[in-house]
Formats: structure tokens, C-alpha cells, sequence
């Protein structure tokens, strides 16, 4: 097997523009090989055009980027049919969205409808324009990125569209020896943005998936996750639970990362490590709880017994 | 230290905690100094804990030893006696808590906590001390309990609800148990208090001694009257006899002062339904009961005396509950044995010569001892003598003239000795009576509370052909005192009660405070009697209406069979439990490996992972590498990896059930301590 070659390539890849970030382009990877949109969360400069592109330009995908500003309107995304005056007819101009690989910048920025347009498109995998259906490239990703919700002028994403993403990361300040050796690469003129290389096919990204799908959940596993998603349903501290699709996406990435580890089947640590990316912007907490999204998935990790009983 | 051996941190608290709810119901009766030593204790062992200090070495302790005996005798100037003994014990328990680092340390404090918590029951059986025994039972076993859960390093409340729960669980048990557990005489007596009640009655009396009588709103008894209760001015309780005065001291007779012939009772003559009532005594320490003449016991075990006192033969340490027959009109000793005569009209030979003298010349203008015992009434009546409870002393030798003729001022001890003291110079047998007066009638369960406020003093006189006929002259002065009471007769004076401020009664007047403390004390009745009250004898009569002839056998049938009906259904809804909720055998095994390690203080939290599990064992026990790989190795195949292998699940299963940590290796290798 060699899914666990591929993937260190790429992450060394990847590792080599975006300093010491490894766990964090380690589960977008995994988002990607799980079929998923990914959500990247931080604040400005941290890092998250950069792994997104870099992410692109390893897996070797057509990639667009759209900067979404508050006056986008969903045809800028979609397309539109313009008249041509020589064949008399509409002609369909495809906007930046017939491609294998979006990078929606600054998503929270835009409003409501547009981000609604591209939400639909990220669901069905198709867009319908003018009463035509339009199939998307195959494969079809999202990376969007987006500020902290409490910055000013963002429109935050409805729980409901945060389900569609399959994972969510924060990118964090970079450790500090990572922090020095980018202002020593700076300093010494060194060529900073270089291109990765690309390190995965598009064959390879379908072995991976083949690899994926045979990787074994046993009953005591899938026990487990059940005792998880019941917990979040049950305990006081969650106003909303996580949804079947949150541990359908749950269990797919857990499966992935289980490949990603030459592992034939999911253990429990597979779960704990991809709870955090997959969990915390589909958990809502209670009111009478202080902690947020990220603090109960603590409350999972540390609470649910691992051992059934 | 093996970690086995610890006492956790949560423990700690718990054992702080109930350390100090065991010392606080003792603090009144404890030099200051040992509530010092308590706190010297918890802080040094705190010290102990955060590593700032070290435990007390070997001379250290002679010495805190020693001079803890020390200190208790300087305090009550013996080490005998039951005050002085706690007083030691709770002392011990204290400087054992300095000590305490193992485990088995734990358990000798907290078994000695349990004991300790017996001890305040020698002082009091208060319904509010028997609520608060239960308060720290609970929290001692949740120290105990605490000591059981080694992984918990933070303070844990939940050990209390365990420790509740668990208690809850006992209490049917307890519930059998009280019932039909054999109720042992004691097998050995404890010193008794060491200064006797500082109210109550004594067995003398001396009135020109008092200057100002205080008086205490405790309550001397309680009493149950079966029908009606009768008037409150004929609840004359009757207690003591005091025939001989001797330098202005009244006294009683002792028992060998009374010569053998004298000793039996002629059998009173009673007519018509008596009065029935039962009296639950608060403990005294003294043998004399209560009741109202004409009085006959119907419980087994009261004496009856040649003065027709009730008294019980051994001095009442704790609540006494005894049932009376009284006729209140029976004529008492009609033939006055020539003896009695002699004692009962017995004077000093010298002294109070003016009384004597106005006695001789009452007596021979009335002509007749009942017009005579009128005219003395009369003069006290009708003549200046003020009843108050402020009287002033009566120095010197002649304390009755002064009284009769200085002051004037008196309360009714002053007022029965006198009258006595005319009645035996006139030559008409004559004698005090101490006991109570009244009481106060609790209309929420029809009980008559007597406090100590009510306690009283009256004459007995012997007449020809009427017997001994009660005489009270305090009625003479002051009637409101025996109609209404106390309170009522000194409303003028405002000395009711002036020594007790706090006590409830004097706020009576607010409907709600008087509400609640007469519900408390009806709640303290049904308490006394029905469990304080619940004696041998009691319990002999319950199971003999219920079981007929109790004979050993019966008995110890009773008593395993109570409890196979309590403990059986409990069984039997264990093993119901358990197999509703299969527990895959993996799992179960696995779990066990972990109480196994658990042993050894490492405990795996739930969100932990077997992999992550193994990876932190090894760590902190490489000894243990071996097993602990191939436990989680396995565990791993057969839960996760979908091994369906039979063989493989017996290899794990025995490679579990092999796996006996003991201190042979991994503590030895990394030796975890404090």
C-alpha cells in the first residue's frame, strides 16, 4: 500500500511553503481524499490563501480563486448566458466555478444569496443556470476560507451551511522556531513562493479513495461513535447535537485517515484525531454553557468512554 | 510509598471535612486548646501534602502524646470520667490525622470517626444531634469512600452522592436491625458525667441559700395522659420527700435510715379508673421518678419507696420512658406507724425559737390541726409575705424566723419549709414534697411539657383519719402561681426566665415561633417515644405479638430471615441487571485489565484510547511492557481490526486474567512515591 507514501510526499510538499503546519494540512488532505469541503478559519495573514493554493498545486488540479466581496452576485460565480449577436443566440459563459478545485476567499464577506449560490453548487455537484443544469467538473472542491465571525463586516454562515463543509481548521499561529526559519528565508532573499510540485494524480486520488472505501469499521468502533453522537444529543451542554450527516462525515474521515495511515482498519484514535476539524462547527453550545464549539469537543474527547460497558 | 497504598488527594479533603463536622457538636464541652490541636493538625498535614513539611518524627509524637494527656488532665483535673475520656479520644483522633499517610492509616481514623460519632449520643439524643450524626456518617463515608477511588485527584462532591446512595441502600437493613437486633445490656458502664445536671432537682434543699432562683427552660419530662388531662393546678408532681432538717437542711431519708419494718408499704386502697399516663424522662443522673400521688408504676423496673416515691434503681443517664397509674384521691397511710410519727415530726432541738412559739399558740387557739393548718395559711395569706423569686439571702442560724418575721420574701421552698417547720412544733407530722408544678400543654399532640421553671415544693400533713393530705402555701401567697403558672405570677416581677434569653419560650407571645417550638417538641415526643423509647422490653413485647414464644432459635430465625428479605430481592435485581445489559466479553476483560491497573494507580479515563492507555503504562510502568503490549495488541485486533478468532479471543482473555500486578516488578523498577 502506498496511500501513506503518497501523502507524506504531499505533505512534505505542502510543509515546505507553509511552515511547520503539518497536522493542520495532514486533515485537509484528509478533507479532500474524503470527497469534502474544507473551511479554513483564522484571522488575516495567517497562512490560509497560501495552504490552499498549495493544496491545489500538489493534488495538480485546475484550480480558480474568487475573492467574495459584499457586491458579489451569484452570477459572478455561476456564469451567465450572454446574446451573441452572430448566432443570434445565448451563448453560456462559465463563471470561475467550472473548475476541479474553488478557492472561495473571504466567504463570510459576501451575502447571504451569493454565498447560498455556491453553497447549492457544493451540495449537488451541479448548477443550474437559467433552467439548465450544469454537471461540475469531476473532482469538484471547495476550499473557502473565512475571518473570525466576530470581525466586522462578515455575514456569518448558517449552522445549516456549516454543515456542508466536512471540515473546519484553524490554521494558529506558527510555532516559533517555524516563525524564525520563515524570517531567515525572508532575510536571505531565498526564493519564498515556490511551486509544489505535484505529488498526487488524479489515478492516484482515485486509488486513494478505492483504499479508503475498504478500510474496516468494526461494531465496537462503530459503538463508539454512536456513544458519541448520543452523548452530544443527550448532555446538557449541546444545544444541537451532531446531525446523521456530521457522523456519516465523521466516520468518512475517520476511515480516510485510517489509509492515510496504511491502517486496514478505523481505531479510536482515528476518530479522536479527526473529531476536533470535523466536529466543533457543527456543535452548538447550550446557553448555559461558557465553553464553545471547540471546548466541547474536549468535553467528547475526555467524557465518552472508549470501552463499551 | 507504592501508589496502592495513597491516599488521595480528594480523600483528604473528605477526611478534613468530616474531622472537623465530628469535633464541632463536642466543642462546648472541650477545653479551647483541643479545637488548637484540630486545627495545628489540618494545617500540618496540608503541609505534609504539598510537600512543605515533613511528618512528625518519632519523639515528636511521644511528645504531642504526652502532653495531650497532660493537657486533658490539667483541663478536668482527671482523666476519669465520661467527659475527660472524649475529650482524650477526640484529642487522639486529631494527632492521628497528623500521621496519616497509608491507607490502612485512613481506615483506623475513619473506623475511629464512626466511634467518635457514637460518642455525642452519650451527651445527648436530641432529635437535631440524631440528624446531624447522620449528616457526618454521610461524610465519613464518603472519606471512605473517597479512599476508593484513586484516581481522583481533584475534590469530588459526587463521592458524597455515592456515599449517600450507598447509606440509602443500607437503610432497610438498618430499619431490621433496630427492630429485631438483641438489645445487650451494657457491658461495661461509663463514668458518669462529671457534675451533675446544673438544673434539676438536688437532694436537699436549703432555702435561705438562694438569693435569686434561676431558672432553666429545659425540659425535665414529658407526659402522655391516656384520657383527658386533668386541671393544671392538680398536676402536683410529686419527686421527693425531704423528712429531716438538720441546720437548715432539708434532706430525704436514705435508704438504711429507714429500719426494715418500715421499709414495706401498706397496700393503698384504690377506687374508681385511675389516671394512665406515661412520662419519658430527659436523663438526670439521678434514681428519683416523677409522678402524681396516689402513683403506681405499671412498667417492670420502678420502685416503688416507703414515702410513695417512684425511683428507678439505677440513676437515668439516658430518656426514660415509664407508664403510671394514678389515683389522685386515694387516702394515703391511714395508720401512722409509731416510727413514722417520731420522723415526721422531728425538729432540731434548738433554733427558730419565735416560730416555734407562735406554732404552740396558733395551734392551741385553733383546736383542731385542720383549723390550724388554716390559720397558718391565713397569716401567710393575709399578712405581708410577698412571693418573688429575688428573695436575698437568710444568714445566720435562725433562717425560718427571719423569714417569717423580717422578710417576708420568699418562693416556695421558703414557704413549704416553714409551713412544715410550724406544723412539726405544733407536733402534726408534717414534711416537704419537691417535684413540679403544672406544665405547659402542647395542643399539637396532647403531651404536657414540664420544664424546669416548673419545679416546685409543697407540705404533706398527716391527718387522723385522712392520711397524708397535700398542703401547697405557695397557693396561700400567690395563687396565680399554681394556676397559671410561673410566668404569669412573676409578670410583675419580669424575672421569668431572666437567666435564658435566647431560649424560645420567652418569645411566646409570637404565634409563629411558638408554632414552631411546640412542633419541634411534639416531633421530640413521637422521637422519645418510639425510638429512644424503644427498649428490650419494647422490642421483647413487638416480636412477641408478632412471632408469639421468642426463644433463641425463633430469635436468631427473626434475624437471618429479616435480612435474607431485605438482601435477597436485592440479589435478585443485581443479577436481573446484569443480564439485561450483556457485556461483550472483550470489553469485560478489558475492563478488568484496567481495574487492574487502576491498582496500581494509574487509572485510564474514559476518552482514553487503548493505544493511548498502553503508550502512558509503559511510560510510568516499563516493567509492565511486555504484558501491556500484548493486552492492547490484542484487544486491538479483536475489537477493532475484525479478527473474528476464537482461539485469539481465549489467548486475550488469559493473558488478562495472568495479569496479577503486584509489587514484584514495574514498582520496582520505577518506584512511584509521595
Amino acid at each position: 500500500m502506498q496511500v501513506r507514501g503518497l501523502v507524506d510526499s504531499a505533505v512534505q510538499e505542502v510543509g515546505n511553503i507553509l511552515l511547520g503546519k503539518e497536522p493542520q494540512i495532514r486533515l485537509a488532505l484528509c478533507c479532500l481524499f474524503a470527497r469534502g469541503h474544507l473551511l479554513l478559519e483564522d484571522l488575516p495573514g495567517m497562512g490560509k490563501t497560501t495552504l490552499s493554493h498549495a493544496l491545489a498545486a500538489v493534488l495538480g488540479l485546475s484550480w480558480k480563486r474568487v475573492q467574495f466581496t459584499s457586491d458579489l452576485l451569484p452570477a459572478d460565480i455561476l456564469g451567465v448566458s450572454v446574446f451573441d449577436t452572430k448566432d443570434a443566440s445565448f451563448t453560456f459563459h462559465p463563471g470561475p466555478i467550472f473548475t476541479q478545485l474553488l478557492l472561495a476567499d473571504e466567504i463570510n464577506r459576501t451575502t447571504p444569496r451569493t454565498q447560498s449560490a455556491l453553497l447549492e453548487a457544493m451540495a449537488e455537484g451541479q448548477v443550474t443556470v437559467e433552467g439548465e443544469t450544469r454537471p461540475l467538473p469531476q473532482p469538484f472542491f471547495v476550499i473557502a476560507t473565512q475571518n473570525p465571525v466576530h470581525q466586522s463586516g462578515t455575514y456569518p454562515l448558517p449552522e445549516s451551511q456549516l454543515d456542508r463543509f466536512l471540515m473546519r481548521l484553524e490554521l494558529g499561529y506558527p510555532h516559533p522556531q517555524a516563525e524564525r526559519q520563515m524570517f531567515e528565508r525572508r532575510h536571505s532573499g531565498a526564493q519564498e513562493i515556490q511551486n509544489p510540485q505535484q505529488c498526487i494524480d488524479l489515478e492516484q486520488l482515485e486509488m486513494i479513495r478505492v483504499e479508503v472505501s475498504k478500510v474496516h469499521a468494526s461494531e465496537n468502533l462503530l459503538d463508539y461513535l454512536q456513544r458519541l453522537v448520543a452523548y452530544t444529543r443527550q448532555s446538557p451542554e449541546f444545544e444541537v447535537g451532531l446531525s446523521p450527516r456530521g457522523a456519516l462525515a465523521l466516520l468518512d474521515c475517520a476511515k480516510t485517515w485510517a489509509a492515510m495511515n496504511n491502517r486496514s482498519h478505523v481505531v479510536p484514535e482515528d476518530i479522536q484525531a479527526v473529531l476536533p476539524s470535523v466536529a466543533s462547527h457543527r456543535l452548538v453550545p447550550s446557553g448555559d454553557y461558557a465553553g464553545d464549539g471547540d471546548a466541547l469537543v474536549d468535553l467528547l474527547r475526555r467524557d465518552v468512554d472508549v470501552i463499551g460497558r | 510509598m507504592n501508589v496502592l497504598q495513597q491516599v488521595p488527594r480528594n480523600a483528604l479533603v473528605w477526611i478534613i471535612i468530616s474531622l472537623f463536622a465530628l469535633v464541632a457538636p463536642h466543642v462546648a464541652r472541650l477545653p479551647i486548646w483541643v479545637l488548637a490541636v484540630y486545627v495545628i493538625a489540618v494545617i500540618w498535614r496540608l503541609q505534609v501534602h504539598r510537600g512543605r513539611w515533613s511528618f512528625p518524627g518519632r519523639w515528636v509524637k511521644v511528645a504531642m502524646t504526652v502532653s495531650g494527656f497532660v493537657g486533658i488532665y490539667a483541663s478536668y483535673g482527671t482523666l476519669v470520667g465520661l467527659e475527660p475520656t472524649v475529650a482524650l479520644l477526640l484529642t487522639a483522633f486529631a494527632l492521628k490525622f497528623i500521621e496519616l499517610s497509608q491507607r490502612k492509616d485512613a481506615y483506623v481514623l475513619l473506623f475511629l470517626g464512626y466511634f467518635i460519632c457514637i460518642t455525642e449520643f452519650l451527651f445527648s439524643q436530641d432529635l437535631l444531634i440524631t440528624l446531624y450524626s447522620v449528616l457526618t456518617v454521610v461524610l465519613v463515608t464518603s472519606a471512605l469512600v473517597a479512599l476508593h477511588q484513586p484516581g481522583l485527584n481533584r475534590f469530588n462532591r459526587g463521592t458524597a452522592r455515592l456515599a449517600g446512595i450507598m447509606l440509602l441502600q443500607a437503610v432497610p437493613l438498618m430499619v431490621v436491625l433496630f427492630f429485631v437486633f438483641p438489645r445487650f445490656g451494657p457491658l461495661w458502664t461509663v463514668p458518669l458525667k462529671n457534675h451533675t445536671a446544673k438544673t434539676g432537682m438536688s437532694d436537699f434543699m436549703k432555702p435561705g441559700d438562694v438569693a435569686s432562683l434561676s431558672q432553666s427552660a429545659d425540659v425535665a419530662f414529658r407526659v402522655k395522659f391516656e384520657g383527658a388531662i386533668p386541671e393544671k393546678s392538680a398536676l402536683y408532681w410529686r419527686g421527693l420527700v425531704f423528712s429531716r432538717l438538720e441546720q437548715n437542711v432539708w434532706s430525704g431519708l436514705g435508704y438504711y435510715d429507714v429500719p426494715l419494718s418500715e421499709q414495706r408499704v401498706d397496700e393503698v386502697v384504690t377506687s374508681g379508673k385511675p389516671l394512665s399516663y406515661s412520662i419519658i424522662m430527659e436523663s438526670t443522673q439521678q434514681t428519683w421518678l416523677y409522678g402524681l400521688n396516689y402513683a403506681r408504676a405499671r412498667s417492670a423496673g420502678v420502685l416503688h419507696s416507703s414515702d410513695y416515691r417512684l425511683m428507678s434503681p439505677a440513676p437515668l443517664e439516658t430518656e426514660y420512658m415509664y407508664k403510671v397509674n394514678s389515683w389522685l384521691n386515694a387516702p394515703i397511710e391511714m395508720e401512722l406507724s409509731d416510727w413514722r410519727r417520731k420522723t415526721e415530726t422531728t425538729l432540731p432541738p434548738q433554733g427558730n425559737d419565735r416560730t416555734r412559739q407562735m406554732a404552740l399558740d396558733l395551734r392551741a387557739a385553733a383546736g383542731s390541726d385542720e383549723a390550724y393548718i388554716q390559720a397558718v395559711l391565713n397569716k401567710f395569706n393575709q399578712e405581708d409575705y410577698v412571693y418573688t423569686l429575688r428573695p436575698g439571702k437568710l444568714s445566720g442560724q435562725n433562717t425560718i424566723d427571719k423569714f417569717l418575721f423580717e422578710t417576708q420574701r420568699g418562693f416556695c421552698e421558703h414557704y413549704a419549709s416553714a409551713f412544715v417547720f410550724m406544723m412539726r412544733a405544733a407536733d402534726v407530722p408534717a414534711r416537704v414534697v419537691a417535684g413540679y408544678q403544672g406544665g405547659e400543654i402542647n395542643p399539637l399532640n396532647k403531651t404536657v411539657i414540664v420544664h424546669q421553671f416548673d419545679a416546685h415544693a409543697w407540705a404533706e400533713v398527716w391527718l387522723e383519719n385522712k392520711g397524708w393530705v397535700r398542703v401547697d402555701p405557695t397557693a396561700a401567697v400567690s395563687p396565680l402561681r399554681i394556676e397559671m403558672g410561673l410566668e404569669e405570677a412573676m409578670a410583675s416581677e419580669g424575672s421569668f426566665l431572666s437567666a435564658a434569653p435566647l431560649s424560645p419560650l420567652r418569645y411566646r407571645s409570637i404565634p409563629l415561633l411558638n408554632q414552631l417550638r411546640l412542633r419541634y417538641d411534639a416531633l421530640t415526643y413521637r422521637w422519645q417515644s418510639w425510638v429512644v423509647g424503644f427498649d428490650s422490653e419494647q422490642q421483647f413485647d413487638l416480636l412477641h405479638s408478632m412471632f408469639g414464644e421468642i426463644s433463641t432459635r425463633v430469635f436468631a430465625t427473626l434475624l437471618l430471615g429479616s435480612w435474607a428479605l431485605v438482601l435477597v430481592p436485592v440479589a435478585i435485581s443485581l443479577f436481573f441487571k446484569r443480564a439485561t445489559h450483556p457485556v461483550s466479553p472483550l470489553d469485560k476483560y478489558y475492563r478488568i485489565f484496567c481495574d487492574r491497573m487502576a491498582g496500581l494507580g494509574l487509572v485510564r479515563s474514559p476518552g482514553e484510547t487503548p493505544g493511548q492507555f498502553a503508550h502512558r503504562a509503559i511510560e510510568a510502568l516499563p516493567g509492565f511492557k511486555e504484558e501491556l503490549l500484548q493486552i492492547t495488541g490484542l484487544y486491538d485486533d479483536l475489537a477493532y481490526a475484525g479478527v473474528k478468532d476464537k482461539a485469539e479471543l481465549t489467548q486475550f482473555t488469559r493473558a488478562v486474567n495472568k495479569f496479577r500486578p503486584d509489587r514484584r516488578r514495574g514498582l520496582v523498577e520505577e518506584d512511584i512515591t509521595i
